[in-house]
């Protein structure tokens, strides 16, 4: 096996210690950081979202190959940002105000690192305001919304009518326990994705939109 | 609390939401309500009332353990929602009630005088505490089942003495709900879910789920039996089998488990002296995709099911139902709904 297919097998059973020793191997051995991005972590993670979306893995095992992926890009963020390769994409995500969940959040977050976007976390309990001038500041393609409680999603419908009332050109997607296409039709959201899995195809096709 | 009462509402085709939130959104003050027992007392009698049922449930308020321990060291007020330890947490003995917990006591206490209530307290689970307690509680708790220790994974030993401090101030608020007329527990524990334990690790074992989960619970039954309190178990989070398996052992009088899980199914899995609440899916009630006709079908259908299995029944919330501003209607209309539902009464295998 080469070092590359070492690492991803690293980052896919979430092996942090490994992905790391690998990584810098991988780099000694005069691999680009872009490539090892590219062609390695990439497709690991994209390994483990589908194997997640088709329930032969869970949560869990999602969380350590992303902190196994984490413990690869400590490593190759400092040489890309270097060579100024920058992400296609960028996303900022948070949980709605008045709400204090982030599982959802997290790993949505954790599924659009691995698919190569520069993530922006706001955390949660994210007043609209604070959305505003995030995509304001980082000018993101998508914006994910996200709340667990029914309590707090009309939270989910003010942050839509501030980001819009911004005039930002700004792709919205909502997600959540409670929350539905229909809602998202609703509040004028421009996607909904009903679990973490599909957040990365939500995301790069309302972007195409 | 008498032994038999559930089991009796049961083969009565009781049913009831867990919705004194619902009630309390109705009144003006709810802020000032929530810091007077008094008040907040008469709003779970007349929630009780409207609902038609002896049992007085009070607000499912998840947060208010965690703010007591978190006061108690010194954390500021404006910090606590978002605070996660990163050190081992320090926890005073004993750990003062905060107001919000005073009120709920003194809630129990209005409860008990009013006489043909049953007065009920409610808490989070210690397992449930300890995931809001630190920032990660999940990766720790996958590599716990895989065999690493506390003392080779210092996030492992920071979730081991979160669980032991949730215990502490959990064990603090029983206590007083108790003191104060408490009959009945209802412990809240959705953290314990395939969420937090990855359902492939626990096809090889579930030790880590028994040590983290269940014994923190057990010591909590063996606390209620002492105050002679009987064990609501409630955990809507999405289950594995086994998980059911383990909570039909704990010894409750009654568990209610979400929306995910089949009753009917899972009544084969709970000892027939143990009533199953639920699990109407309330959490969707404010959405008008699910109309007052779908969740009247969603109720019959449910209580046919359970029926079937000759198992004590109660027929339910997944949940507590929240009030949803803007939707109070849509939501109270579905809770009136499943209230009207025609369950006639049931009768259960073992239930004389």
């Amino acid at each position: 096996m080469t070092t590359h297919e070492q690492l991803e097998q690293a980052v896919i059973a979430g092996k942090s210690k490994d992905a790391k020793a690998l990584t810098q191997q991988a780099l000694d051995e005069g691999s680009r950081p872009a490539d090892i991005v590219d062609h390695v972590l990439v497709p690991a993670m994209t390994v483990v979202g589908d194997r997640f979306k088709c329930g032969e893995v869970f949560v869990p095992e999602m969380l350590v190959a992303a902190r196994a992926m984490k413990e690869s890009m400590n490593l190759l963020e400092p040489r890309l940002a270097a060579a100024g390769v920058t992400p296609k994409y960028t996303a900022v995500i948070g949980t709605v105000q008045g709400d204090l969940h982030d599982i959802g959040k997290n790993l949505v977050a954790i599924m659009w690192k691995g698919a190569g976007f520069r993530v922006v976390d706001l955390g949660t309990n994210v007043p609209p305001a604070k959305f505003v001038a995030a995509v304001q500041q980082h000018q993101p393609q998508v914006v994910g919304v996200s709340a667990l409680l029914t309590t707090t999603m009309p939270a989910m419908a003010k942050t839509v009518t501030a980001l819009r009332a911004a005039g930002l050109p700004v792709k919205v997607l909502i997600g959540g326990a409670p929350v539905t296409q229909h809602y998202a039709d609703e509040i004028k959201a421009d996607g909904y994705a009903p679990d973490a899995a599909s957040a990365v195809d939500v995301a790069l096709r309302v972007i195409a939109a | 609390m008498q032994s038999h009462l559930l089991l009796d509402l049961a083969k009565a085709g009781h049913r009831m939401p867990i919705g004194t939130h619902l009630v309390l959104a109705g009144q003006a003050d709810h802020e000032g309500i929530l810091l007077d027992g008094k008040r907040l007392g008469k709003v779970t009698i007349a929630a009780a009332r409207r609902f038609r049922t002896p049992l007085a449930v009070p607000l499912m308020d998840l947060t208010l353990e965690k703010a007591a321990l978190l006061r108690a060291g010194g954390v500021p007020e404006q910090e606590i929602d978002s605070f996660h330890f990163t050190h081992t947490p320090t926890v005073p003995a004993p750990i003062p009630l905060t107001p919000r917990m005073e009120a709920t006591c003194a809630a129990i206490a209005e409860v008990a005088r009013e006489g043909d209530l049953v007065p009920i307290g409610m808490c989070i689970g210690p397992f449930s505490l300890m995931t809001k307690l630190v920032a990660d509680p999940i990766t720790p708790v996958f590599l716990a089942g895989t065999g690493v220790t506390a003392g080779e994974d210092q996030e492992l030993a920071l979730v081991e003495s979160a669980l032991a401090a949730a215990e502490a101030v959990i064990g603090r608020f029983v206590d007083a709900q108790i003191a104060a007329g408490a009959k009945a527990m209802i412990v809240c524990e959705p953290a314990a879910n395939r969420v937090y334990f990855s359902p492939r690790q626990l096809e090889e074992s579930y030790a880590t789920f028994e040590r983290l989960v269940i014994e923190p619970m057990r010591r909590l039954k063996g606390r209620l039996d002492a105050g002679k309190a009987a064990l609501i178990f409630h955990d809507c989070g999405e289950l594995t089998d086994g998980m059911v398996d383990r909570f039909a052992r704990l010894g409750a009088a009654m568990l209610s488990f979400g929306n995910s899980r089949n009753l009917w199914e899972d009544a084969a899995r709970v000892p027939d002296d143990i009533v199953i609440y639920g699990n109407l899916p309330t959490k969707r009630f404010y959405s008008a995709e699910l109309s007052v006709a779908q969740v009247e079908e969603l109720a019959q259908d449910l209580v046919r099911k359970m029926h079937a299995t000759g198992h004590p029944f109660i027929l339910g919330s997944e949940c507590d139902v929240l009030s949803v501003p803007g939707a109070e209607q849509e939501i109270w209309g579905k809770v009136d709904a499943f209230m009207r539902c025609g369950c006639g009464g049931m009768s259960a295998r073992r239930v004389t």
